[in-house]
């Protein structure tokens, strides 16, 4: 069976195939859409893990680890980050982290790689010829002479007839601030999980 | 004498590298830990995948040739040696400490 499903959040993305699972739909891979095989036992438990390697050994050996300890690997790439993992042994650990400031730690990586997915963009937004204060004056993108003075059917054929190149000008602005904002917040909201739990471990 | 800043070692990394002192993959570490706390301490994968690449951070630790292509061994440094051998120590001296005190009232 396969499923579309677009998750921002792994935590949900987890809820939801350890639910799939309880049904009797283990997942077993994704390329577009989730991939899932109906099984019997409604047992299995699907944990993920974030992580990314520097070569194929590193990352052969951390998939060895977790398959010694009764956990199969399956799905996930080198440069996924996400690295998804199904509790195939009884008596393998509940879960794929046995301490809280581990389990923290995932949370950690996944702020690094969103700060990562952030910078460059904000960078090139500070660093980009448009000016903050003609942003905030959507009137001055407009270049056609005299536009504004302009009225009625006047008016609205030369407003809409620029208007496209209005937004393809200012395309950086309109969609990369949007994202950039997106991944900055994403990567503050994992660090605050992080300190959260990390800190939960101080006061235990 | 300034105490290293790496001490005092955590119950897990204590285990972990007395087990390293022989080489060893991360499965085998697993199984070490646990039987050198008398299966108080069960590391999950991730958890121990986690302590190795920091411990490889320190230097405490380094990856030694390994036959195995599909898993990487571990032995401890001599950087390792001398941080267990200080933690070793002042355990010892907490353990002579609170004999003394124990015998004596």
């Amino acid at each position: 069976m396969k499923k579309f499903r677009f998750f921002l959040d792994i935590d949900k993305e987890e809820k939801w195939l350890n639910t799939m699972a309880k049904q009797g739909y283990i997942f077993i891979g994704k390329l577009v859409r989730y991939h899932f095989r109906p099984a019997q036992t409604e047992t299995s438990t699907i944990k993920i893990d974030y992580r990314s390697f520097k070569n194929q050994v590193d990352y052969q050996d951390y998939r060895t680890l977790f398959e010694d300890s009764g956990w199969k690997h399956i799905a996930g790439s080198k440069n996924s980050g996400v690295q998804y993992f199904e509790r195939i042994d009884e008596n393998a650990s509940k879960d794929i982290f046995s301490d809280i400031s581990s389990k923290a730690g995932r949370y950690k990586r996944l702020s690094e790689m969103y700060l990562t997915l952030a910078l460059p963009l904000t960078f090139a937004l500070i660093l980009s010829p448009v000016k903050f204060s003609t942003l905030l004056h959507p009137m001055s993108w407009y270049l056609t002479p005299g536009l504004w003075e302009k009225a009625g059917i006047s008016f609205w054929w030369s407003f809409l007839f620029e208007t496209p190149f209005v937004l393809l000008r200012n395309l950086s602005w309109v969609i990369l601030i949007p994202i950039a904002s997106f991944f900055l917040i994403k990567s503050m909201r994992a660090r605050m999980q992080y300190r959260k739990m990390r800190n939960s471990t101080k006061h235990s | 004498m300034s105490r290293d800043k790496h001490l005092p070692l955590t119950e897990t990394v204590y285990y972990i590298l007395l087990s390293l002192l022989e080489p060893a993959h991360g499965y085998l570490i697993m199984k070490k830990v646990e039987d050198l706390s008398k299966g108080e301490i069960k590391m999950a994968a991730g958890t121990l995948y986690g302590a190795i690449e920091n411990l490889l951070k320190l230097k405490l630790i380094e990856p030694v040739h390994s036959p195995d292509k599909r898993r990487k061994i571990y032995l401890i440094t001599q950087t390792g040696r001398v941080v267990l051998q200080q933690d070793f120590e002042r355990i010892q001296h907490m353990v002579q400490l609170t004999e003394k005190a124990f015998t004596e009232r």
